[in-house]
């Protein structure tokens, strides 16, 4: 079976810091996993995930700071709301809801973090890798190389000057 | 339908213009038309077949004072856009039409029966090329079991006296998405369709219903490979009103490309999902304004409903209230994540 | 575009595990890479060196760092690439160490994940642009909350730089548990000798004002400007009027529990906590007074000289502009009594715990100095110490140390000598934990010098029997159980946060652990900050730690609001939203989500309202810019096209 792919979406400010101390503490968790840090999950689009999804992502975890405790004070409640829902809505969009996991882990929670790594990777693991690719039809694939190209292509003077 | 033209009349004195309907679509099925003049204005009709959210106009005419006929479907979205500030309440007259019978699926009367047949579809018969024929054969889905029947914003009350309806609203049912059905569109792979050949009257969400999500997944790259990239579901909605800066058509932010394939049509589609959460009246535009028959409404009444169960919001029902991913609940959210 | 890689081996740290020159070779073929290399230390001087002459010969316009956390050192090399010339926000780190080496085995899967990490790292930076900040004026003003020593020292270190400060404390008077002690280990001072000429010089200090009895009510703002609501609590006492007389006290028909005491004697409805209180006015608890819950009494506002009695007054909330906070709100004893059955869980009233023994033992507390045994006063001979109750005790949920137990043991067995020379102390005990200066030789003396025998071994229960209490452990030197008949037995009860100290970081938006002790930014290196900038801490609010260690740390959080308040006005991160004004079409849904009031309309010469973020107030959570249905609001440094463009290069 090729190899999963997980991607997370962590918080600066708790879950990245509680990530750190699972590592500080050299707490070994599977190798699956690739951390986007973001300032908060306030800033986790859920399209981000979708996209994810749709790009072949087998799993996404999203972890942000505790209720109560978010670095902005509400962040974390916007996206609870927006996260909830989007839980919801994979089933319709043809995404088994388990393949996207929501939680908080603090900065202090280093065990805990790597409790949810290594839980979630095992989930994914037992439910293999998102089906559709090995039916003949290839996953759909955005044709162009969406997000990237574009931008980069019109930055700004720093880059016009040669080496 | 004198009644019609005369409220209009009257109201065109308070307004610049008023979205109505004229009898100037194929085989004399209603069309949207804007009336600036009591002269004018003779000409609008109200009956079954004035199925079109007008809506969707109110934003491009924000240096007007507009009038607008609105079914009560069609006030949500009315409600919709004053609560998002979009509209000024004080610039929209409001020609809530009250009491309806349900509307007349035109599609299918052609499907039946041939493109620009001849149609007097009133709100209480129905007669196709002069034959009286049973309209509960013709309601469009949408309708059954309609739960705005009453107008939410309103200036004047237009009654319609038609009669009540009876039935579960549903979106599409199979065969809408079945090869040859669809209006003017080839409709070559549904294969992933051909399990449900046995009804072809049964609801789409009932079989989707029964898919796991691989199927899902597949039914949708089928419809989705249907799709043209035409935008016209993006155009229908009342609630798009991004327009030329929608993100579907940029590279910033680039979340889609500029291919016309599944994956394309799949990433658009989740954005207008994601756009339109807690903001869809579902008034099924979208679904109708597609012209290769992607049931676009699956996924809005499934969010429609996700968000009704989670936080007891039905977008456009209160143009005072605070939209649900616009604020946020400390403890009572449903949410029981430690 | 130019992109340098400089893969880190952090000595064996990252090399360990991850091939670090297979993950510079293949950043080598990845899109505009043009220079990749390994480098032992990266933090180091030759590290940062090289990645200024690696930018400096190849003309590097932007920079991926595959090293530790950013946490760690995204500031460090910021700074690096600044010196080199470049804008500093033109830097990627990606964390290859405390994601990657340490929590991996397999070199190759370590391998293969850092090669991703920097690919994604590689497409982040080819979509970055410079960013530059702004700078804001500070508030010169320092709030201290708690007024126990550490908020005490940090409140006269800041004063004496200059700066005003308001020192808020929740009780009547400050002086913290500092003040309730009798002596100080390992030196014997007397606590209160020491400590109140602080309090008195607090009260007096021209740059501080002290607010008794007083609560941090919310906080808004951020560094360098906190608006800060403090509710004064109505103490039925005008303050300016009292002149500490205690005639009120003396007066007072209701009698209430002596908090200062810590529940040993008993004090009265009105009264000042001790005759050393600063400030010295009294204050009347509702709960216990006469005149509210009967309706009649009168007493205190008749016999009260200076007409300073008002059973009217309300509480009072004050707002006030800070530049920086110091949170130094101390620690309480561990209430024992549930978790503790068998030491008979408060029902045995000659069970006490250290600070009631501490009071018992002070020539201020309620006993004048004499030991008396709380069940029939009578002087106890054989006084028998616990240690560890709540402390390193996983089966109760506390496997923190107190940090002090060992040491106050050692100095209440002196001092019980001292106090009763022919009497007997005996000390349980699981570790002698004494690592401060003179703190060993300390223990040693109360062993040798003062006949305290000390017995290595958790106590099983304790009972009464005769008028005495059985005290069963085990010895695990001696290898046999024990029985041991007290007079007295002195409970070394462990620490917890104070009281609310949760509810406080929240209003604060600081972190805090299971415990509610506040958490530190990091516990090496940046061990007063919090990971709000602008909030210090000071004291056992963060840890057990003892008084020394209160002190430096205050000294410490001092230095660092001095340091942050004398630059009158402070960076700002330029990593905050922005709106394509061109673009906006004026819905609000950013104004209607952001957390900080952050962003106004503007209309456009063409009549139109678009949107307009005020970067000194916005923070950079981004929650707008998801709330934003064309993203035209954007939240720089983080934007939708990077975070596309890191998922996409991960799933490549």
């Amino acid at each position: 079976m090729a190899e999963l792919k997980l991607i997370g979406f962590l918080c600066n400010w708790c879950s990245y810091a509680g990530a750190d101390m699972a590592g500080t503490a050299r707490m070994k968790q599977p190798g699956e996993l690739r951390i986007i840090r973001l300032p908060c999950t306030g800033r986790v689009n859920p399209l981000l995930i979708l996209k994810a999804f749709q790009q072949g992502a087998d799993g996404v975890l999203v972890s942000g700071c505790h209720p109560g405790d978010c670095h902005y004070n509400e962040g974390n409640y916007y996206a609870r709301r927006r996260l909830e829902l989007l839980s919801r809505m994979l089933p319709a969009f043809g995404i088994e809801p388990e393949r996207f996991h929501f939680t908080w882990v603090s900065a202090s929670e280093g065990a805990r973090w790597a409790d949810v790594v290594t839980q979630f990777t095992r989930k994914i693991e037992a439910m293999g890798k998102m089906s559709g690719a090995e039916q003949g039809t290839p996953p759909a694939k955005a044709s162009c190389e969406a997000g990237v190209g574009a931008p980069d292509e019109q930055t700004g003077s720093e880059d016009a000057v040669p080496a | 339908m004198s009644d019609i033209v005369s409220i209009i009349q009257r109201v065109l004195g308070e307004v610049d213009l008023v979205l109505g309907w004229t009898a100037t679509g194929a085989g004399g099925v209603a069309a949207p038309d804007r009336f600036q003049t009591a002269a004018e204005a003779e000409r609008a009709v109200f009956n079954a077949t004035c199925v079109h959210n007008l809506a969707v106009h109110l934003p491009r005419l924000k240096d007007k004072t507009v009038g607008i006929v609105a079914k009560g479907c069609d006030s949500r979205s009315v409600a919709q856009l004053i609560q998002e500030r979009e509209i000024d309440r004080d610039r929209v007259k409001v020609i809530g039409v009250h009491g309806l019978g349900g509307m007349i699926d035109v599609r299918k009367i052609w499907r039946l029966h041939g493109y620009g047949v001849p149609v007097d579809a009133r709100i209480d018969s129905l007669f196709i090329d002069g034959r009286e024929v049973d309209r509960k054969e013709y309601l469009r889905q949408k309708c059954l079991g309609c739960r705005d029947t009453v107008p939410v914003v309103h200036d004047k009350l237009f009654e319609a006296q038609g009669p009540p309806i009876t039935g579960i609203a549903e979106a599409a049912t199979v065969e809408a998405i079945l090869p040859g059905t669809g209006l003017g569109a080839s409709l070559t792979a549904a294969e992933a369709m051909s399990a449900a050949g046995e009804d072809e009257s049964r609801p789409l969400s009932e079989l989707f219903a029964n898919m796991n999500p691989t199927e899902r997944r597949l039914f949708w790259r089928e419809q989705y490979s249907r799709c043209i990239r035409c935008y016209a579901c993006r155009e229908a909605c009342p609630m798009c009103f991004c327009r030329d800066v929608c993100i579907m058509q940029t590279t910033d932010p680039h979340w889609t490309g500029a291919g016309v394939d599944a994956g394309e049509a799949e990433m658009m589609q989740l954005i207008r999902v994601n756009h339109l959460a807690g903001r869809c009246t579902g008034c099924g535009e979208c679904e109708r304004a597609c012209p290769v028959g992607i049931p676009l409404m699956l996924l809005m009444n499934e969010q429609n409903q996700v968000i009704e169960d989670l936080f007891g919001y039905r977008a456009g029902t209160d143009p005072e209230a605070r939209p649900p991913l616009l604020t946020f609940d400390i403890k009572g959210d449903s949410r029981s994540e430690k | 575009m130019r992109i340098g890689v400089f893969v880190c081996q952090c000595g064996t740290n990252i090399a360990g595990t991850v091939a670090t020159d297979k993950v510079a070779e293949a950043a080598l073929s990845m899109r505009d890479v043009l220079h990749a290399e390994t480098l032992q230390y990266t933090c180091s001087d030759p590290g940062q060196r090289a990645i200024i002459d690696a930018v400096q010969k190849k003309g590097l316009t932007r920079v991926v760092i595959a090293a530790c956390s950013p946490r760690m050192h995204e500031t460090t090399f910021r700074r690096t690439i600044g010196q080199a010339g470049m804008n500093a926000y033109m830097m990627e780190m990606v964390n290859i160490r405390e994601h990657c080496s340490w929590i991996h085995s397999d070199i190759d899967i370590a391998t293969d994940k850092a090669i991703d990490l920097v690919q994604k790292g590689v497409a982040r930076v080819r979509r970055q642009v410079p960013l530059y900040s702004t700078t804001v004026p500070v508030t010169r003003r320092v709030l201290v909350i708690g007024g126990g020593v550490a908020g005490i020292q940090a409140a006269l270190d800041i004063a004496d730089s200059g700066l005003p400060v308001t020192l808020v404390e929740r009780g009547p008077t400050i002086g913290g548990n500092m003040a309730r002690l009798d002596k100080t280990f390992p030196t014997l001072d007397c606590s209160s000798c020491i400590l109140t000429p602080r309090m008195v010089e607090a009260k007096q200090h021209e740059n501080i004002r002290l607010m008794v009895n007083a609560e941090i009510e919310q906080v808004r703002g951020y560094i360098g400007n906190f608006e800060v609501d403090v509710r004064k609590k109505a103490t039925c006492v005008i303050e300016d009027k009292c002149t500490g007389c205690m005639i009120c006290q003396e007066k007072c028909p209701g009698k209430a529990p002596d908090e200062f005491n810590a529940g040993v004697g008993q004090s009265k409805a009105i009264s000042i906590p001790f005759p050393q209180a600063v400030p010295m006015v009294a204050a009347l608890r509702k709960e216990y007074c006469r005149q509210f819950i009967n309706g009649k009494c009168g007493v205190c506002k008749k016999v009260c000289p200076a007409d300073a009695v008002d059973y009217e007054q309300v509480d009072e909330i004050t707002t006030e502009m800070f530049g920086a906070v110091v949170v130094a709100t101390g620690y309480e004893l561990y209430d024992w009594r549930e978790a503790y059955p068998d030491y008979g869980g408060g029902q045995y009233p000659d069970v006490v715990t250290s600070l009631q023994y501490e009071r018992m033992l002070s020539a201020s507390g309620p006993t004048a100095g004499h030991v008396q045994r709380p069940s029939d006063g009578a002087e106890p001979k054989q006084v028998v110490f616990v240690s560890c109750v709540g402390s390193r005790d996983e089966s109760v949920g506390r496997p923190l140390c107190c940090s002090v137990g060992c040491m106050y043991i050692a100095k209440q067995a002196i001092l019980t000598k001292e106090h009763i020379p022919d009497s007997q102390s005996y000390v349980f005990y699981i570790d002698i934990r004494a690592t401060g200066k003179g703190y060993e030789e300390f223990t040693r003396r109360a062993q040798k010098e003062f006949g305290a025998i000390y017995l290595r071994g958790r106590v099983g229960k304790i009972y009464p029997s005769n008028g005495q209490l059985v005290v069963m452990g085990t010895d695990t030197l001696s290898g046999g159980p024990v029985e041991i008949e007290a007079d007295l037995v002195v409970l070394a009860t462990g620490f917890s946060a104070a009281r609310g100290a949760g509810e406080l970081a929240r209003k604060l938006n600081i972190s805090y652990d299971q415990y509610e002790f506040l958490s530190e930014s990091h516990p090496k290196l940046r061990p007063v900050e919090t990971t709000t900038g602008g909030i210090f801490l000071a004291g056992a609010c963060q840890a057990p730690k003892d008084i020394p260690d209160s002190v430096a740390q205050a000294s410490a959080a001092a230095a660092k609001v001095i340091g942050l308040l004398s630059r009158g006005e402070i960076e700002t991160s330029p990593m905050v939203a922005a709106v394509d004004q061109l673009r906006c079409i004026g819905c609000f849904k950013c104004r209607d989500v952001c957390p900080y009031n952050a962003i106004e309309a503007l209309e456009l010469r063409d009549g139109r309202q678009v949107a307009k973020v005020i970067d000194t107030l916005c923070q950079g959570c981004g929650v707008c810019n998801v709330a934003c249905p064309p993203s035209v609001v954007s939240l720089k440094g983080y934007t939708d096209n990077q975070l596309i463009a890191e998922t996409m290069e991960l799933l490549r």
